[in-house]
């Protein structure tokens, strides 16, 4: 009794740990849109002290000695040098503040049982895939084509739409795969069966999603779970995390990096467009890629932490099998479900991400 | 053990984990700023002695100006002429509108005023910067004891700061107005403001960017 006690007081703490984690990069300046879901707000002010603040006034000024050292690039070689440590240094406070980018990369390691490993191994793809975006649709737009900022923009626009329905559309698919383990596992640990309705109404469920996670993990999981939940009681149905590793795991892990890779950071847009009108695009995109390292750094460092965290709550809810698999179920799920909040939210405008620079 | 209890605290348990991921799902954002404007602000006053508008004076960043001149094709390279500018500036003022124009006008503490489309606009580019410049009509003429302007914008993608060096002027104002203005710097007085106010408007539009506010607020007798 006394461990039992223990150890839900543990993996409370480890719940309030992950959501630190999550709120740190998600959720510290909440800008929703003015829209007429989002109600009135509460009377009191976010303070800008703090470390939000620090971060803000450290962005800001990195961001403005980029076109001044840009500038002095052109006559004195050694400022290159001042250029990358700048741009290094705002790719790391860049990605270190809100954005979500960091958010849908951790909820999907935590959701799809991955490792810290490929963790950073995905920071560091969808940061370059962003650098590169941006150095294509000014290399195309601006150099190429020599395109007004108004065209510009409205490329931006649609590859940002694009990449927000992707995010939404990733999310329902995590959420599909989730939800189904996560019913499952509920069903597992009820001992008595549910109600008749209620029980028909997962069941169908849980029959079309047995066939789509065939594909992904195997039939272990399918022929022994059959189609009678019911009569299993007491035991985890939920599938092992050795199932869930396979091949589906690294093409899921593309879809990330493609969804979040897509839309390019605005400043590194203006950062090239500034270069390139000052003779000295080479140097902004030297400068766009080495930022683009610094922000994967930063966003590694959320990734593995954000992994870290859920292992341990695996750890220690592996005790009991049937209540620990149901908690691990339920935390993916949530991790899934914040993926497709986070998507439809940027897609529809109730969450405003970073804007493009229109205007 | 005893088999029920304990899984249906569980499934609880399960769920209140949720909890805190569904919340947070609600906002993420980028705030800090990447397009920085100077602002001048003149408040144009009617023979009646009402606000009948504001006419901005926005300077942009270095950066910002090469984005928005890009591709645009001169006569004569480096320099624009107002006409070369036109176009550009017709973008810039359609854009606008979707963010309000960044300009909040409340007349004794009241609500926001609403604002007309932009009239007279034009860009000019002098000595490598780029100004636009616009006048905001008010739907309805301001008559007020205290009235207030705000420049800001609430998601802080852009920073405004009035200029150095009088920023603002009131032009055909009544004899005895005065103005005053608070910049953004002032740090947690206008913080401190904002609250204030904010709770007089029933908590209504309470927003990150307002703490970057620049106020300007005039006392007529």
């Amino acid at each position: 009794m006394k461990r039992q006690a223990f150890r839900t007081r543990a993996v409370f703490a480890l719940a309030a740990l992950l959501t630190v984690i999550v709120a740190l990069d998600a959720a510290i300046p909440m800008v929703m849109a003015q829209s007429p879901f989002a109600g009135p707000r509460p009377p009191s002010q976010p303070e800008i002290g703090g470390i939000v603040g620090w971060l803000l006034a450290r962005q800001s000024e990195f961001y403005r000695e980029i076109s001044a050292t840009i500038r002095s690039a052109r006559s004195d070689g050694s400022a290159v040098w001042t250029l990358m440590a700048i741009s290094f240094a705002y790719g790391i406070f860049h990605a270190a503040g809100p954005g979500h980018g960091k958010a849908v990369i951790s909820s999907y390691l935590v959701a799809n049982q991955e490792t810290a490993r490929r963790g950073i191994v995905l920071s560091f793809a969808s940061a370059l895939m962003q650098a590169l975006v941006a150095i294509l649709i000014v290399a195309i737009g601006a150099w190429l084509l020599n395109a007004t900022a108004k065209t510009m923009c409205g490329a931006e626009r649609a590859i940002e739409i694009a990449s927000y329905a992707l995010i939404a559309a990733f999310g329902a698919r995590l959420v599909w795969t989730k939800g189904g383990n996560f019913v499952r596992a509920l069903q597992a640990s009820w001992p008595e069966p549910a109600p008749a309705m209620a029980t028909g109404g997962h069941h169908h469920r849980d029959h079309d999603h047995g066939h789509d996670h065939t594909h992904d993990h195997g039939h272990l999981h399918h022929s022994e779970d059959g189609h009678v939940h019911d009569e299993h009681s007491g035991h985890s149905h939920g599938p092992e995390p050795s199932e869930l590793a396979g091949p589906g795991g690294w093409r899921r892990g593309l879809a990330a990096i493609a969804a979040v890779g897509l839309r390019p950071c605005s400043g590194a847009i203006l950062v090239l467009v500034f270069s390139l009108a000052q003779g000295m695009f080479w140097a902004g995109i030297a400068a766009t890629l080495v930022m683009a390292i610094g922000t994967a750094i930063s966003v590694a460092i959320i990734a593995v932490l954000a992994v870290s965290a859920r292992d341990v709550a695996q750890r220690l809810s592996n005790a009991s099998d049937g209540t620990g698999a149901l908690i691990m179920r339920g935390i993916e799920f949530g991790a899934a479900g914040l993926v497709l909040l986070l998507g439809s939210g940027l897609l529809f405008g109730y969450v405003v991400a970073e804007r493009t620079t229109c205007f | 053990m005893r088999p029920r209890r304990p899984e249906v605290t569980a499934s609880l348990r399960g769920l209140s984990l949720l909890l805190p991921f569904l919340l947070l799902g609600a906002g993420a954002a980028e705030a800090h700023p990447h397009v920085w404007i100077t602002a001048v602000s003149e408040l144009l006053y009617a023979p009646d002695g009402s606000l009948a508008g504001v006419r901005h004076a926005w300077t942009f960043d270095d950066m910002f100006a090469s984005y928005a001149l890009q591709g645009i094709e001169t006569k004569v390279r480096g320099t624009y002429s107002r006409e070369e500018l036109a176009p550009l500036a017709e973008t810039n003022v359609e854009a606008l509108k979707e963010y309000a124009y960044f300009t909040y006008a409340r007349a004794d503490g009241g609500k926001k005023e609403k604002f007309s489309e932009p009239v007279d606009y034009f860009l000019d580019y002098k000595e490598g910067q780029l100004t636009l410049h616009f006048t905001l009509p008010l739907k309805t003429p301001l008559k007020a004891k205290q009235l207030s302007l705000e420049v800001y914008d609430p998601t802080f993608f852009v920073d405004f700061q009035l200029a150095k060096t009088d920023p603002v002027k009131l032009v055909s104002a009544p004899e005895g107005c005065k103005m005053a203005f608070q910049r953004p710097n002032d740090g947690s007085a206008t913080a401190q403001t904002l609250n204030e106010q904010t709770f007089a408007n029933g908590g209504e539009n309470a927003n990150y960017g307002a703490m970057f506010a620049n106020k300007i607020t005039v006392d007529c007798p």
